[in-house]
């Protein structure tokens, strides 16, 4: 982080209070800040997002599209996830300064996202062998305020959560040639199953111990942090009642990476993937409720929109 | 997408006939049941725990500073790592030097498909971890504002190609004469069921990647590159679908097999000093034997000249 200046003591203190789970911040290792999360705020995508996480901004639009699904996997459909770091967020970003950041972004949510476990590719099936939807996914990284993966994975959940995939009303066949009529109706439409989605979460290694979303003074006591792809929980995303009739199911890991240029030792490593899991089973819960009360207001038109980067 | 205007591309909407033979669109049944045969052994006769024998040496490339070439069977990789160079288009000077990885796969190597020669996004997250791999394990505060390019060429691929290319740069920049705290070795694995397959094959990955979408079966692959005398982990990458218990047991297993080809990475260094040895000797002793033949040719002249 450009302009931030630590001495050796500030240091020692950060790496100390990691140490005894009790953060400069009053957090403890695998808490959170709090943040704002809005869907819908794209009135030209299917289906959009806005995330703000202390200082990071990221906005997420889906886009559909017909396509025709690969001779290999023909009853699964598409998704593409692209990841534009603008030079608003800081100048470093200028020119193709952010392309690689960008690129090692959407490679993990590709990597994330790959299993089925994840995300069922099968609902986005219209026709098998010959049509399919394909989701851009594009993410703007408005402000970049470090903790860029774990807040675009939320953001990107909850955009898919609140795309909605208009329903086919007629397929005509005209000699191998497929010709789609979708419904105009905007409201006559699916939503997708995104329950299932997973959320990554960076463990930042400080001392022995890893901590999540960290500060920009916390990272800068750390060479290495650890990327966890966790497959969310369905029953966060239903309505209690729902809930209780389904069965439990086992989080599991769908992606992990290093970054920085450090290493861990074996016995971090596994204490990290298991922080990784509690603190992902918050989050998805938290955003679960968070989704599951905007949709209600959506759908009974009392939303209010709180404005758009304010 | 740019296309290759080197070559005839054929119309934009064409794909290649091999997409429609048997063997691209057979079920994954099929394909998971051709893994093992009936001894529970794989096809090429290794058991489950069992990785491939690999080929490694160094000295490939005679331009370059240090390089090495890897075989495990059907994977064969080339390094070669070059001097340090100043830093290019770099304003502000930075304390510790920089490690520049290049992850390049031939037109030929793969099956089904035809590489590209413009890096594709799969080269370009190998090259990244690549790169993770390694700046643990350099002393980068050696050379600052400097950075060393590492190359790494992938002439055929037949599975686990990032281990190998891993293996092939640690051996490399040791063969370059880089200061670097500890020989770095790596493995993968893929994960099928309650199967796990050491160093998988081009299949294998291939079965383990894609899973039927309502089984609830771990599945996927795990590369890890460790330090063995330091026991640090330098570089994880996990795809698939797996639960904790199952990470934590690849782990242990990668561990020991990235500690099994250490020796031999030994063998290849000390192997090398002592050819480096005998060559030096050899050529003291010929220059001494040219010398002495001089030194002899010289007395004589000179009792010529004396007597004449």
């Amino acid at each position: 982080m450009a302009g931030l200046l630590l001495s050796s003591t500030e240091k020692v203190f950060i790496i100390h209070g990691v140490q005894d789970d009790y953060r400069s911040d009053g957090r403890s290792n695998i808490d959170y800040r709090p943040m704002e999360l809005e869907t819908d705020v794209v009135s030209h995508a299917s289906g959009s997002s806005r995330l703000r996480l202390a200082n990071t901004d990221i906005l997420v639009g889906v886009k559909t599209e017909i396509d025709v699904p690969k001779p290999d996997k023909p009853g699964l459909g598409k998704l593409e996830f692209f990841v534009d770091c603008s030079a608003n967020a800081t100048p470093e970003f200028e020119g193709r300064g952010g392309e690689q950041l960008a690129n090692s972004i959407s490679n993990m949510l590709e990597r994330a996202y790959h299993s089925p476990h994840a995300f069922n590719l099968k609902q986005l099936c219209i026709l098998e062998g010959k049509q399919c939807w394909k989701l851009y996914i594009d993410i703007l990284i408005l402000e970049c305020g470090g903790n860029l993966c774990d807040a675009v994975s939320l953001g990107v959940k909850a955009a898919l959560f609140n795309t909605r995939i208009p329903f086919v009303k007629a397929v005509l066949m005209d000699g191998g040639n497929v010709d789609l009529q979708l419904s105009d109706d905007p409201y006559d439409c699916k939503y997708l199953d995104v329950a299932s989605g997973p959320l990554l979460v960076t463990l930042c290694k400080i001392g022995d111990k890893c901590v999540v979303d960290p500060s920009a003074e916390e990272e800068s006591c750390s060479v290495v942090s650890l990327v966890v792809g966790i497959t969310g929980n369905p029953k966060f995303y239903v309505t209690a009642e729902e809930a209780k009739n389904m069965p439990d199911v086992e989080l599991k890991c769908s992606m992990i990476g290093m970054n920085g240029p450090g290493s861990v030792a074996p016995k971090t490593f596994k204490d990290a993937i298991n922080q990784g899991m509690v603190a992902a089973k918050c989050l998805d819960k938290a955003l679960g409720q968070a989704l599951l009360r905007e949709r209600q207001e959506n759908t009974s038109f009392k939303k209010h929109s709180y404005g758009f980067l304010k | 997408m740019p296309l290759d205007y080197r070559r005839f591309n054929g119309p934009e909407d064409s794909v290649s006939y091999k997409i429609y033979t048997k063997d691209y669109i057979k079920p994954y049944e099929e394909r998971y049941n051709e893994l093992l045969d009936e001894n529970g052994l794989r096809k090429d006769g290794r058991a489950l725990n069992e990785a491939r024998s690999m080929f490694a040496r160094t000295d490939m490339v005679s331009q370059a500073k240090g390089s090495s070439y890897v075989e495990f069977k059907k994977t064969k990789v080339v390094c070669s790592v070059f001097d340090p160079r100043e830093i290019p288009h770099q304003n502000e000077f930075s304390q510790l030097g920089q490690i520049f990885c290049e992850v390049k796969f031939a037109p030929f190597s793969c099956p089904r498909k035809r590489r590209p020669h413009a890096p594709d996004n799969e080269e370009r997250a190998l090259s990244v971890a690549l790169r993770q791999a390694l700046e643990p394990t350099v002393c980068r505060h050696l050379f600052p504002n400097y950075q060393i390019d590492v190359f790494i060429y992938i002439l055929e691929h037949d599975g686990s190609c990032l281990a190998a290319a891993i293996n092939a740069a640690g051996l490399a920049l040791a063969d370059a004469a880089v200061p670097m705290y500890d020989i770095i070795t790596s493995c993968s694995l893929a994960v099928i069921g309650d199967k796990v397959f050491v160093d998988p094959t081009e299949a294998e990955e291939h079965v383990a990647k894609t899973s039927l979408e309502d089984s609830n079966i771990n599945h996927g692959i795990v590369t890890m590159s460790f330090l063995s005398e330091l026991k640090q982990i330098s570089d994880f990458t996990q795809v698939g679908s797996m639960d904790v218990e199952c990470i934590t047991k690849a782990m242990e297993v990668l561990e020991v097999e990235c500690e099994k080809l250490v020796p031999n990475f030994q063998r290849i260094m000390v192997m090398n000093v002592i050819h480096n040895f005998e060559q030096r000797k050899r050529l003291d002793d010929e220059a001494k034997e040219r010398e002495e033949a001089l030194n002899k040719k010289m007395e004589e002249w000179k009792q010529l000249m004396s007597a004449g």
